[in-house]
């Protein structure tokens, strides 16, 4: 009689059903990474201990203990979370022509706001929606992203004022619609507030945006900053291209100096062609990037106050507490379709803002169907299934939890496929070694917010 | 330098100076997408 029993008594590392851990050097002059990528289990093992620990140890002992808890807590987070946001487009128009924008051109020049009627009955949708999928204990949250979101703000603010008890708002923002009164309505009602800056200087920043006629941001950028400074809910991004690369430590000086609470640091994304070419080279960019790091840890030693770098604090939480993570572009598969959803002002609905402007990842529009038909529509489905086991060489890459492979748009329209990666394999793995390395030096809680494992248990420890 | 020897259960014993890991869980909600507004949870 057939039986499924696997004849292994899984005892041994990387034979029969024993945990495959993969060795990997991380660049410290001690320590070498130990993985099991399959449940992102990590250990940081002295060099000289390495052939020990691997034979039969305490420490593998343990971890076989805990293994089969830590792969179905993999497979929660990566299978089983439902939608809780969504990133509201209210209008196609933009009043910037920034060169990496994923949403086409013609749309941002001459394309339509969402009524405000419209942006009304979108809601009350949503409300429905989440009220029957969530936990009662989560408010669900809409960020009003762009294009503009600014441009649209009389439907912006009546849906902030009409929606408050219901959902947790944000907007992104470019900053030259934002004066003081606006800024003073946003604080008052708590909104979380992003604005968009890529360097230290007006030469840097108006390089990659600016006007349709080609007046710079810098200014209006100084200002908004001026007017949130001591506000606690509010962030700078920054896209990350070969222009203002080099900059990158300056600036995080100067995002210190201005007393910005958190900055997001993030590699332009490929998705269309005109990105690509300001696309930086990933080993240069990570050493930009990691000197930009380093900067921070100086300046919080010598003034005791963070300026948490988001995107990187992101990736030392999967290490340290997959699902404690709060952003879902590095996992597999990636939060777009199942943990957000991008909504268009026309009312179609994308898996994330990056596919809007790809009329082929359009899953329904909110106004004719169900959103329940429509995360498990087509479209989506080629996004919520897309999983680093499929992809080559992340299905045997260590790191490939820590990762994810970002993004789908990238891999799907610049690299030819959802089974292909994306954009910057390189500049991933040089920031998980780096992540790494801080562990070892017990120097990574000064690179994340006080406070980030609240409401976390440990579940593993051998320090 | 010995680092290891063998316990009582025949496990190899590395010195706890030698091996760094760790693991916290909690309820996951992430939801954010990386170039957007970073949801602050103190924020509501």
């Amino acid at each position: 009689m057939p039986h499924n029993k696997i004849p292994s008594t899984g005892r041994y590392v990387n034979s029969g059903s024993g945990p495959t851990i993969q060795p990997i050097d991380i660049g410290h002059p001690h320590y070498v990474g130990l993985v099991d990528a399959d449940t992102a289990f990590w250990s940081l093992v002295r060099r000289d201990s390495l052939s020990d620990v691997l034979r039969d140890s305490a420490l593998l002992t343990s971890y076989m203990r805990k293994r089969e808890s830590f792969r179905k807590e993999m497979h929660r987070l990566r299978f089983g979370l439902k939608p809780s946001a969504v990133y509201f487009n209210i209008t196609e128009r933009c009043n910037l022509n920034c060169r990496y924008c994923y949403i086409p051109g013609d749309m941002r020049r001459n394309g339509k706001h969402m009524s405000e009627d419209k942006v009304i009955e979108a809601l009350r949708t949503l409300k429905q929606y989440f009220n029957k999928t969530i936990d009662r204990k989560l408010v669900p949250k809409i960020i009003f992203h762009g294009a503009e979101p600014l441009l649209n703000k009389k439907a912006l603010f009546t849906a902030i004022e009409k929606f408050g008890k219901d959902f947790t708002f944000g907007v992104q923002t470019n900053t030259v619609l934002l004066d003081a009164e606006t800024v003073a309505f946003l604080k008052s009602k708590k909104v979380s507030i992003g604005i968009s800056l890529d360097g230290p200087t007006a030469g840097i920043v108006n390089k990659t945006r600016a006007s349709w006629s080609g007046e710079g941001v810098f200014e209006h950028v100084m200002k908004a900053m001026e007017l949130l400074r001591s506000y606690d809910a509010w962030s700078v991004i920054c896209t990350v291209t070969t222009e203002n690369m080099r900059s990158l430590p300056g600036f995080v000086n100067f995002l210190h100096k201005n007393e910005v609470p958190t900055c997001l640091l993030n590699v332009v994304r490929c998705t269309l062609p005109s990105a690509r070419k300001i696309k930086p080279d990933d080993a240069v960019v990570a050493r930009h990037f990691i000197d930009a790091l380093e900067t921070s840890y100086k300046l919080y030693k010598e003034s005791g106050r963070k300026l948490v770098v988001g995107n990187f604090a992101n990736i030392l939480i999967s290490i340290l507490a997959p699902t404690a993570r709060r952003l879902m572009c590095d996992i597999s598969p990636c939060g777009g379709g199942r943990s957000f959803f991008a909504l268009a002002p026309s009312g179609d609905i994308f898996p994330c803002s990056e596919f809007i402007g790809l009329k082929h990842f359009k899953g329904g529009n909110i106004f004719k169907d169900s959103v329940k038909d429509i995360l498990k529509s087509g479209p989506f489905k080629l996004v919520t299934e897309r999983k680093v086991e499929d992809i080559e060489p992340c299905r045997r890459c260590a790191i490939r939890h820590f990762c994810g492979s970002p993004c789908p748009a990238e891999a799907y329209e610049m690299n030819g496929g959802m089974n292909k990666t994306g954009s910057f394999c390189g500049f991933y793995e040089e920031q998980a070694r780096y992540a790494l390395r801080l562990i070892a030096d017990n120097k990574h809680t000064a690179f994340l917010w006080d406070g980030w494992d609240r409401g976390t248990k440990e579940i593993f420890n051998v320090i | 330098m010995e680092n290891s020897k063998k316990s009582n259960k025949g496990e190899t014993k590395i010195n706890k100076s030698d091996i760094i890991a760790s693991r916290k869980t909690c309820s996951a909600d992430g939801t954010g997408l990386s170039h957007y507004v970073l949801m602050d949870k103190k924020t509501k």
